[in-house]
C-alpha cells in the first residue's frame, strides 16, 4: 500500500526509524529547506515543518517507523506519511485534543501529548487518513500554496 | 565588509577549515581565496575561532586614530568589557580608567538605557497576547541575522526593543545636545561590530567607531592601569553588566514583571538554532521570552574578549543585581517608556535568499536536476571544492556557479576513464602494423 506509487510527482521522501528520537524533526527541517530553495512564502514552509514534524512523531511514536515523501504539484504540497504500524483504532478520538495512547515511557520523554493529529489538522487545508487496524496507516495532509483560494499557476504539472 | 570581518587574502592558504565551521554555509574558496557569501552571512564568528592562519580578523576602528583624537569621545562599552580585569566588574571602576585614558564613558546613559529596555519588554510581555509568544530578544545581532535569514517565519517574534547600546548613545547625544562628536563602541564580537556598520532596525547606527574588547583591555593592561578605589554596593547603575552573562536580560526583565514571567535563557549556536526550531514547531507554549546568545555563556564569549569566560562568568556571578528600585528612577523609565525612545525605529525584514530558479517550475527543474548532480558526488563533504558540502557543491553547479570537474574525486575518475580509452586507443592497430606488432 504505497500511495506514492498513485500519486506522481514526489520530490522528497524519507525513511522515518521506529523509536529514533535523536532523529526526529530531521525530515521536518529538511523538507522545509527544499520548500524554501523553492522560493515558497515561510508561513507555507512552517506549515509543512509542523505537519512533517508530526507525522514523522506519529510514525516515531506509534507506526513503528514509516515513510514520510513530500510531494509537489499544482497548486498543493502534500504530505504524506505511511506506516505499517497497528493502526489507529478510533480516528475521531484521535483527532481530539489530548487524546493520547502513547505509553508512559514515551510521555516521560515529552512526547506523546495527543497534539499529534489536532496540530496536523490546524496546520493543513485539508486532511485524509487512511487506517486499519494491525496494517498500518497512511496520512495526507495538503497545504494549499494559496490559501485564500484562489488558482494558482499549474506550471508544475509539467514537471 | 559588512560582517564585521576582514580577511587577509596573503594569510589564506585556501584551508578549508572556516568554511565547514560556518553554520550558515557563507563561506567559499574559488581559486585559493576565501569569499564570503553576504546574505548568508551572521557574523557569528566562528570563522575567526577556527582560523589557524590568522587569516580572518576583525574589521574594527583603527585605535591610534581614535586614540589619537584629543576631544574626550563618548564610549559606550558592550557591558562584556567590565568583566575583563582582575578587579570586579564594577562600571564605576572601569569609568575613571577609561576617563584616564581620554574617553567620556556614558555609563549612567547606558545603566538606564539598559533598565529602561528591561521595562520597556516587561511591559510588552504582560500585555501580549499569548499566541504571539515567545518574544525573542534582539540584543544578539547574530541571532537576530539568523532568524532573518533562516527563520524568516519567526519575524514577528522579535522584540520590538532596540538594543540599549544604540539607545545610550541616543540618550547621551539628546541630553548633552552633543550630536557633532564621533562615538565609539567596545564590542565583544563580529556581530557587535557589524551592529554599527549595518544596523538592523533603524537607518543608521549611532555609533560611528567600534573597537574591540580585547583591544582596548590590552591598552588598559598595558597602561598598568588599576582601580582607583574599592569596588561600590551594587547599585542601579550596574545592573546592565549582567547582560554579558547568559541569563542577565531575562532576569533584568523579571525585575519589572507584572504576572510571573517564563523566560528562557539560551547560548551557544547549537542551542540557539535547536530553540528557534522548537519556536518554529510551536512547541514552546508557555514561554513568553527567549535570551537567544549566538556565543557560549553570552556575550562574555564572544571572540573578540581577552578574559576566560569562565572567569569572567564567575566575576558576574559574584556581583550582586541590584534588585530594588525606588520611586524616582521608576518616574524617570516612564516618562523615558512614553517616549518610546526604546523602540526600533524600523520594522525587521527578512533577508530574502536566492531561490533555484525565478518560478516554481524552474526552481522545481532545478531542484530535481540538484538531486540528480548530488547523486553524482562522493558524499564525503571533504571541501576540497571549496564548499562546504556535497550539498552545497550540488547546488551552485545547478546555480551554474561550479562545474562538476572541480570535484576532485569525479576529476580523478575521468583522469582514470580517460587514460584507460587513451591504453585501449594505444593497442589499435593500424593497417601497417601486423598483429604481432612488427612494423
Amino acid at each position: 500500500m504505497n500511495p506514492l506509487s498513485r500519486q506522481e510527482p514526489y520530490v522528497i521522501q524519507r525513511e522515518v526509524k521506529p523509536l529514533d528520537f535523536l532523529a526526529a524533526g530531521e525530515t521536518a527541517s529538511d523538507f522545509k529547506e527544499t520548500l524554501k530553495s523553492l522560493g515558497i512564502p515561510p508561513e507555507i514552509c512552517r506549515k509543512a515543518s509542523i505537519v512533517t514534524y508530526e507525522a514523522e512523531m506519529n510514525a516515531v511514536i506509534h507506526g513503528g517507523g514509516g515513510i514520510i515523501a513530500l510531494e509537489l504539484a499544482g497548486d498543493r504540497i502534500t504530505i504524506v506519511a505511511s506506516d505499517e504500524g497497528p493502526g489507529i483504532e478510533n480516528v475521531s478520538l484521535a483527532m481530539q485534543e489530548g487524546y493520547t495512547t502513547a505509553p508512559d515511557s514515551i510521555r516521560e520523554l515529552g512526547f506523546g501529548a495527543g497534539m499529534g493529529l489536532p496540530n496536523i489538522k490546524k496546520y493543513s487545508d485539508e486532511l485524509e487518513i487512511e487506517t486499519e487496524l494491525g496494517k498500518g496507516t497512511t496520512l495526507r495532509a495538503v497545504i494549499l500554496l494559496d490559501p485564500s483560494g484562489e488558482e494558482v499557476s499549474d506550471l508544475c504539472r509539467t514537471v | 565588509m559588512p560582517h564585521g570581518i576582514k580577511i587577509s587574502g596573503e594569510s589564506c592558504r585556501g584551508c578549508v577549515n572556516c568554511i565547514k565551521a560556518c553554520p550558515t554555509e557563507a563561506m567559499r574558496v574559488i581559486h585559493g581565496q576565501l569569499h564570503i557569501i553576504d546574505e548568508r552571512c551572521i557574523a557569528c564568528g566562528e570563522c575567526l575561532r577556527i582560523c589557524r592562519h590568522r587569516a580572518i580578523s576583525l574589521e574594527e576602528s583603527e585605535w591610534n586614530s581614535i586614540a589619537a583624537d584629543n576631544r574626550s569621545m563618548p564610549l559606550v562599552t558592550d557591558p562584556a568589557l567590565c568583566t575583563q580585569f582582575s578587579w570586579p566588574p564594577d562600571p564605576g571602576i572601569l569609568k575613571d580608567i577609561l576617563m584616564d585614558i581620554g574617553f567620556e564613558p556614558i555609563f549612567e546613559d547606558a545603566a538606564l538605557a539598559f533598565d529602561l529596555a528591561a521595562m520597556a519588554q516587561a511591559r510588552i510581555l504582560d500585555e501580549h497576547d499569548s499566541r504571539e509568544l515567545p518574544m525573542i530578544s534582539t540584543y544578539c545581532p547574530s541571532v537576530v541575522r539568523l532568524i532573518q535569514i533562516r527563520f524568516p517565519e519567526l519575524i514577528h517574534n522579535l522584540s520590538p526593543a532596540e538594543t540599549p547600546l544604540e539607545t545610550s548613545v541616543d540618550l547621551w547625544r539628546t541630553r548633552h545636545n552633543r550630536y557633532d562628536i564621533p562615538s565609539t563602541l567596545v564590542a565583544p564580537c563580529p556581530a557587535r561590530i557589524t551592529m554599527a556598520i549595518r544596523p538592523v532596525g533603524r537607518e543608521t547606527s549611532s555609533i560611528d567607531n567600534v573597537v574591540s574588547t580585547a583591544r582596548v583591555a590590552k591598552e588598559i593592561l598595558s597602561k598598568n592601569c588599576s582601580p582607583s578605589r574599592e569596588s561600590t554596593i551594587p547599585g542601579r547603575d550596574s545592573r546592565w553588566v549582567h547582560w554579558s552573562v547568559s541569563g542577565g536580560e531575562a532576569g533584568h526583565i523579571r525585575m519589572f514583571e507584572k504576572r510571573p514571567l517564563k523566560t528562557l535563557a539560551v547560548s551557544g549556536l547549537r542551542n540557539v538554532v535547536g530553540i528557534l526550531q522548537e519556536i518554529e514547531l510551536r512547541r514552546l507554549k508557555g514561554v513568553d521570552f527567549i535570551e537567544a546568545r549566538m556565543c557560549d555563556m553570552g556575550c562574555i564569549g564572544g571572540i573578540a574578549n581577552a578574559e576566560s569566560p569562565f572567569l569572567s562568568r564567575l566575576k558576574v556571578e559574584d556581583y550582586p543585581f541590584a534588585r530594588e528600585i525606588d520611586k524616582e528612577e521608576m518616574a524617570i523609565l516612564e516618562d523615558l517608556y512614553q517616549a518610546g525612545v526604546w523602540k526600533l525605529q524600523q520594522e525587521i525584514l527578512p533577508i530574502e535568499q536566492i531561490p533555484l530558479g525565478k518560478d516554481m517550475a524552474k526552481a522545481m527543474e532545478k531542484l530535481s536536476e540538484l538531486q540528480s548532480v548530488y547523486a553524482e558526488l562522493p558524499h564525503l563533504d571533504c571541501g576540497t571544492c571549496g564548499r562546504p558540502t556535497c550539498r552545497v557543491m550540488a547546488e551552485d553547479i545547478v546555480r551554474g556557479e561550479a562545474s562538476l570537474d572541480d570535484c576532485i574525486f569525479r576529476l580523478r575518475k575521468r583522469m582514470g576513464d580517460l587514460s584507460q580509452e587513451l591504453n585501449e586507443l594505444s593497442k589499435r592497430f593500424v593497417h601497417t602494423m601486423t598483429p604481432e606488432g612488427k612494423e
